[in-house]
């Protein structure tokens, strides 16, 4: 297996990771962020030598200084990246070739005061609009085409907000320090929470990351600081689907597979990627994570475990990019999705 | 009395020279040094003769940590994970864990051949005083890189027999590729004409002969256009003769002593017949391959090195050689060249003698501590370091104190600092303690990184510091104004007291504005709050006030009573309880019992003290209990 | 090699003292001109001002830290025969989204001492908030906020008398469980032939502090004194300016007499001397393992010393002010070492002749190709192979 596992150090902690999409083909350029260094940076890697069986070499095509730590770091389209800081601003940053055809990140829109100069945690995006929350406990409907918020939610958590997610266009999902997860509707004109409930019971566990199954949008997977990672049906959240533990430490990061959402990847603060993969024994790929059994997806790991935290995981295709404290970015190619 | 090692520093600033200066450590590895004069107590207090002279500064002086170069860091980081996987394999002590250690010792080399090919790409696009700075790197890990694997050969690897040579010209060859790329080049065909016919033709095959590649040696001469000749083909002849000991060949060195003798004998005789003399480099040859003094001091000047000359000139003069041997050797090899001695030589030499001089050598050099932590630490598992040691605790504490020290390296740096820690939970037990003392003084600037340390902490046992870090943190928010994230923070903390604390400022809040903030938070309390008394009674409040503000006004005296009863109630909250109490009292429907009446009378009876602040509070309290009993005890009169 | 970077200090004359925080992140400075000073790191290696305040009507001696889980807190003590306690707050937030101004109110000013206040040390924070001064006239005080969340009560706890004028003093930082509570004082009184370090450690039994050793060999004046970070010895160790710098070891000894008096005996033992300020020590600094000790004194020298892996102690680095300013840009000098670096070895450029993709650990690390021609490329090493076996 460790064939296909492709090593660059990089000098910096990486906090995020992601493929750049590429409307036409797979992608080959992706972006890191890193995070607790003296200088920070965004830079974007194009790949060289797929097509080749040979040592596949990430090279940087440029660098984008960046003040503070990146706190998260997509790509809302294939021109266009937001990025967020822990002193508590939101970038949006082009991607564009310049006269003399070199590819270039700029900054297009800053949002300074996005979370009153306290961090800035996370962002989703849903096409162009974006919902940010930090540790003022504030949610910012900010729109790409604006620099303008459309709608601030002030005091929307006591705690801090760690992490977001559309469900619709006009929905959220939030989840935060105490375990809190929160869903928010953005017609209404209150400023509450249309929901609450319980990450884990009353006890104090952080939801560290949330993701979206990409077709289903009430299928949601919540990781915590211990280590688990929730499932929910939120048409139905009174209980959890299915619990994962195989992380020993919080989970970092979670995402299901863009194009076999059957699939779930996450990495986790021990060190460790896993491959959670919910189609067992031929059951349809539409019902995988519905049933509550218990064992009934498998588990592969697949990278021995590292000594530091992975942060940062994205997935293009069988091809999965992986960044972590100990300065090294890793592509993992040949991720078996299909059999 | 100063030894040579002491470096002085100059702090250029005039103040500092006239007045003095003092020293403060600051974190990690600097310190501030700033202008100073003892003035003190029994002096006059009067503006001092220094005034003059200011402004004066603070100087912030650090040591400069060449690791920490964007460029080195990729072996800093690569190098900890090679690191912690010999201490596991270390701890579970496998029965082939020597080979494991050889292996290791293999990976640690090739990062440091991975950092060297990055700083020669780097160096090339690097200009000024950064390209030099490269280029010292490059000298000092080119000597790191050629003292490791000489090292490794010596004290590592496990070579049957100590028979080192082919060790030794693996390793020369390595360092001094210069004759085997040529050799590399003539043999592709490349080259227009005879071979001969170029100048460096015989310089190349007499270095692939030093470098005892007898195959390669063979193969040139195969090319040369005289290679039918007789001379040529017993040359030949006699090289591909030559025993070579090989371990496992199954000849034991005895038996090898025998033949090479024997076809030191013969070869010599063919010398001696003047066989060769035709062509005088190919005689030349033959009187190296016997060991002819002669012949040597002819070649030794194409050796550039004189562990190059030292390999040459062992494999045909003393093929059995044992590693432990070598030091004389090396010393005669030395003045035979009559090298100068650089510092390189003298780390090589000392690894050869097997003296404990390396290590100070090794200490000296100037990459702050990675390359003597790491090669020390594989020879003391490899059971070398005690070698050198009186005892074997000795060898531990030095051990020690190089992952000791490296760690405190990195632990000190901002990125760096959780490698420091990984370094630091190998040299027990001073190393747990320097955790102790440097994670909790990782800078924090957010949560998350907040929570990396609380679990840096926790995954050692230390939760102490954990605490502390969840304390600081709900400090700090409390400063921003966010009192929920605080109470999270509190309870993570475990600190009652401090729990305590800000259950008293929502209560405060809710008395001087009549709303109680962060209910997102208090509703989802549950078992939390048994943190503190003060929190229970704040949680329980809630529930009340939400049953209240409900109109559940049964489930509200209910929770009115146990509230009461419960005891718990803060001075300064009585007069709002009690005033939300008389609402329940005068409620149209009957909603205490006289038993609860009775205990709520209690209750304002013992804390009257609290009340005297509200004269108009007390008797309408008092009327309310009074109806409220009455109607009571008629309907529980009635009803029972 | 080291660097330094220059902080303009701004204050009006010698500063005397010059501490950090727990993080090392902010800064504070004292100065006869009688002002404090606060400065916060921005960013890497950039300084500001954020604070700066007349603290006292005399010289400021001392400025020292509490731990941050008390708050923002600065101790300070005087000439003027006080100390006080200091709290950073933030003013009330003057408009949604701003962050209020912060600045620093005195939470209380501790007017015991009849002399001026000498030295003044938070104790360890395992103890809760307690603050110790000793003065001119001899006389050590104990003082404890009662509750840690407000600052402005403090009580005088203990009065401890020494007869001598003090000038420094250091609590024991070793975490209590196994310790109790120890206070080293020093006394810079150049008239008594008597010894000018006390050791004071606080009787569970008595309620008391109480004197366990006076290190009768350190007759001259003591001007600083400090203990170690411990890194979880059995003993203790402190460092004394004196005429000298004395690294001094505490053990502490159980036997009958110690069991009985409830009371710690200690060994005393010097195991280091360094008379190499050739003059007065001032000052002694441990870095925060406690590994490295950084003295002052009058030869205008800052002198490191550290301890190697046979637990001896050797001086390593000496800093000294030099008046030629080096041109550099207006902040960052490089300082100039006077007895010139080790010069790097020089060695012959080699090249390895492995190329391509090793296995470690599982995982295929790539190595990068180089550029350098010298590299054989596959195909000769086979042509090599091919006339060898034709050989």
């Amino acid at each position: 297996m460790g064939r296909n596992i492709h090593c660059t150090y990089i000098s910096e902690k990486i906090n995020k990771i992601r493929w750049r999409p590429n409307p036409f083909n797979d992608p080959k350029q992706f972006v890191t962020g890193s995070w607790d260094n003296d200088e920070n940076h965004i830079r974007l890697w194009e790949v060289k030598g797929f097509e080749e069986d040979t040592d596949i070499n990430p090279f940087e095509i440029n660098v984008l200084p960046f003040d503070g730590d990146v706190t998260e770091l997509k790509c809302v389209n294939p021109d266009y990246l937001i990025a967020t800081s822990n002193e508590g601003k939101v970038y949006l940053i082009k991607i564009a070739t310049n006269i003399t055809e070199e590819i270039c990140l700029s900054h297009e829109i800053v949002w300074d005061d996005a979370h009153q100069g306290m961090p800035c945690t996370s962002f989703a995006v849903y096409d162009k609009d974006i919902a940010t929350v930090g540790e003022d406990g504030r949610i910012n409907l900010l729109s790409i085409m604006n620099k303008a918020p459309t709608r601030v939610i002030d005091d929307a958590d006591s705690c801090t907000v760690n992490c977001v997610e559309f469900l619709k266009f006009n929905e959220l999902i939030t989840g935060n320090s105490r375990g809190q997860m929160k869903i928010w509707d953005l017609r209404a004109d209150e400023e509450k929470a249309s929901q609450i409930f319980m990450l884990s019971g009353d006890s104090i566990v952080a939801a560290t990351c949330l993701a979206q199954h990409p077709t289903q949008r009430h299928l949601t997977a919540a990781g915590d600081e211990h280590g688990s990672i929730t499932l929910w049906d939120l048409r139905q959240n009174t209980y959890p689907l299915n619990v994962m533990t195989s992380h020993t430490e919080s989970v970092t990061e979670v995402q299901f597979h863009p194009d076999r959402p059957e699939h779930i990847f996450s990495c986790g603060q021990a060190g460790d990627v896993f491959h959670w993969s919910g189609i067992k024994q031929g059951a349809c790929e539409e019902s995988a994570w519905y049933t509550s059994t218990t064992n009934k997806y498998d588990i592969f790991m697949l990278m021995p475990q590292l000594h530091t935290t992975i942060n940062s995981i994205d997935l293009n295709r069988d091809r999965l990019l992986c960044g972590s404290d100990n300065e090294a970015m890793y592509m993992i190619e040949g991720v078996n999705i299909y059999s | 009395m100063e030894d040579e090692n002491l470096k002085t520093f100059l702090i250029p600033n005039d103040l500092c020279k006239s007045a003095g200066i003092a020293g403060t450590w600051m974190s990690g590895n600097k310190i501030g040094v700033f202008p100073y004069h003892n003035i003190n107590h029994s002096s006059k207090d009067a503006p001092s003769q220094y005034t003059k002279n200011v402004p004066s500064s603070v100087f912030h002086v650090k040591h400069e940590v060449v690791l920490f170069h964007p460029i080195l860091r990729r072996l800093v980081t690569e190098s900890m994970g090679i690191f912690l996987n010999l201490q596991t394999v270390v701890e579970n002590k496998p029965s082939d864990y020597k080979q494991h250690l050889q292996q290791f010792s293999v990976q640690y080399r090739s990062v440091i051949r991975a950092s060297l090919e990055n700083l020669r790409d780097e160096v090339l696009r690097a200009t000024g005083e950064e390209r030099e700075t490269l280029q010292n790197f490059i000298t000092i890990f080119y000597s790191v890189e050629c003292i490791w694997h000489l090292c490794e050969i010596l004290y590592i690897e496990n070579i049957p027999g100590h028979v080192v040579i082919k060790h030794l010209l693996e390793w020369v060859r390595f360092h001094f590729p210069k004759y085997e790329r040529k050799a590399a080049f003539l043999l592709s065909g490349e080259s227009i004409g005879s071979l001969e016919s170029r100048q460096d033709y015989w310089e190349t095959v007499i270095g692939c002969l030093l470098q005892g590649r007898v195959e390669v040696v063979r193969a040139l001469l195969s090319c040369h256009s005289a290679a039918n000749s007789t001379h040529f083909k017993l040359a030949d002849q006699i090289l591909k003769s030559m025993p070579t000991y090989g371990v496992y060949e199954g000849v034991s060195v005895q038996e090898f002593n025998l033949r090479w003798k024997h076809w030191l004998v013969d070869t010599q005789s063919k010398i001696d017949s003047k066989l060769f003399i035709s062509e005088k480099n190919l005689h030349l040859m033959m009187r190296l391959i016997v060991g002819e003094e002669m012949a040597w001091s002819e070649v030794q000047s194409q050796c550039e090195a004189w562990y190059e000359l030292l390999a040459a000139w062992l494999f045909y003069t003393e093929p059995t050689v044992k590693s432990f041997e070598l030091g004389a050797f090396a010393k005669r090899c030395i003045s035979r060249m009559g090298t100068r001695m650089h510092h390189l030589d003298r780390v090589l030499l000392a690894a050869m003698e097997g003296d404990v001089q390396i290590i100070k050598e090794i200490q000296h050099m100037t990459e702050n501590g990675w390359f003597v932590t790491h090669l020390m630490d594989l020879l003391y598992h490899c059971e070398q370091l005690e070698k050198w040691q009186t005892d074997k605790e000795d060898s531990l504490k030095l051990r020690h104190s190089f992952v000791f020290e490296y760690g405190n390296t990195l632990a000190g740096h901002k990125s760096l600092w959780q490698l420091g820690l990984n370094y630091l939970d190998h040299c027990f037990p001073d190393g747990l303690a320097a955790i102790e003392l440097l994670l909790p003084r990782v800078p924090i600037n957010d949560e998350s990184k907040a929570h990396r340390v609380i679990q840096e902490a926790q995954k050692r046992g230390l939760s102490h510091i954990a605490h502390s870090v969840a304390k600081i943190e709900g400090l700090k928010s409390l400063r921003n104004d966010r009192m929920g994230n605080a109470l999270v923070w509190a309870l993570r903390s475990q600190d009652s007291n401090f729990a305590s604390f800000l259950a008293d400022k929502f209560l405060k809040k809710y008395v001087d504005t009549g709303i109680l903030p962060n209910v997102d938070l208090l509703s989802y309390l549950g078992s939390c709050m048994m943190a503190s008394d003060r929190l229970i009674f704040l949680g329980k409040y809630y529930q009340f006030n939400k049953l209240h503000k409900d109109k559940s006004y049964r489930e509200a005296a209910k929770a009115l009573v146990s509230l009461i009863a419960s005891k718990f109630t803060p001075k300064f909250f009585w007069s709002t309880l009690l005033s939300e109490a008389l609402t329940l009292l005068e409620c149209d429907e009957l909603l205490l019992s006289s038993n609860d009446v009775f205990n709520l009378l209690n209750a304002v009876e013992e804390r009257l003290d609290c009340l005297c602040e509200l004269d108009e509070l007390e008797p309408l309290i008092r009327l309310g209990i009074a109806r409220n009993l009455s109607r009571a005890l008629t309907y529980e009169a009635q009803y029972t | 090699m080291f660097e330094a970077a220059e902080i303009n200090a701004e204050h009006k004359d010698l500063i005397h003292d010059v501490a950090y925080d727990f993080y090392g992140n902010r800064m504070a400075t004292c100065s006869s001109d009688q002002y404090v000073k606060v400065w916060d790191q921005i960013g890497n290696e950039k300084w500001t001002l954020t604070s700066s305040w007349k603290a006292h009507s005399g010289s400021v001696w001392k400025v020292t830290w509490a731990h941050p889980e008390f708050g923002q807190v600065l101790a300070t003590c005087s000439f003027d025969r006080t100390a006080a306690v200091w709290e950073e707050i933030i003013g009330e937030t003057p408009g949604p989204g701003e962050r209020g101004t912060r600045h620093w109110v005195r939470r209380t000013n501790l007017v015991d001492s009849r002399t001026s206040v000498t030295d003044v040390k938070f104790g360890p924070k395992c103890l809760g908030l307690q603050l110790a001064t000793c003065s001119a006239d001899g006389i050590i005080r104990i003082y404890e906020a009662p509750d840690v969340m407000n600052l402005s009560q403090w009580t005088l706890q203990h009065e401890i008398t020494c007869k001598l004028s003090c000038s420094c003093l250091s609590w024991n930082p070793s975490l209590t469980n196994n310790h109790p509570q120890m206070i080293a004082v020093g006394s810079d009184d150049n008239t008594a032939q008597t010894g000018k370090v006390f050791i004071f450690e606080y009787s569970e039994n008595s309620r008391r502090w109480m004197k366990i050793e006076t290190i009768i060999t350190i007759m001259e004046p003591v001007h600083d004194i400090s203990f170690a970070p411990n890194l979880g010895r059995s003993y203790h160790i402190l460092a004394v300016a004196t005429k000298d710098v004395k690294i001094i070891n505490l053990t502490p000894i159980k036997d009958n007499s110690s069991i009985q008096s409830g009371l710690t005996k200690l060994d005393v033992q010097t195991v280091a001397q360094f008379t190499d300020h050739t003059c007065t020590v001032w000052r002694a600094s441990w870095n925060v393992t406690g590994t490295v000790l950084a003295t002052s004194g009058d030869d205008g020298c800052v002198r490191m010393f550290k301890m190697n892996y046979i637990n001896s102690w050797k001086p390593v680095t000496v800093l000294k002010g030099d008046g030629a300013v080096i041109p550099n840009d207006a902040h960052r000098g490089s300082i100039a070492s006077s007895t010139g670096v080790l010069t790097p070895p020089i060695t012959q450029t080699a090249s390895y002749n492995d190329s391509g993709s090793m296995v470690r650990n599982g995982v295929n690390y790539t190595l990068k190709p180089t550029n350098c021609p010298q590299h054989i490329p596959p195909r000769l090493f086979k042509r090599i192979r091919q006339s060898f076996n034709s050989i």
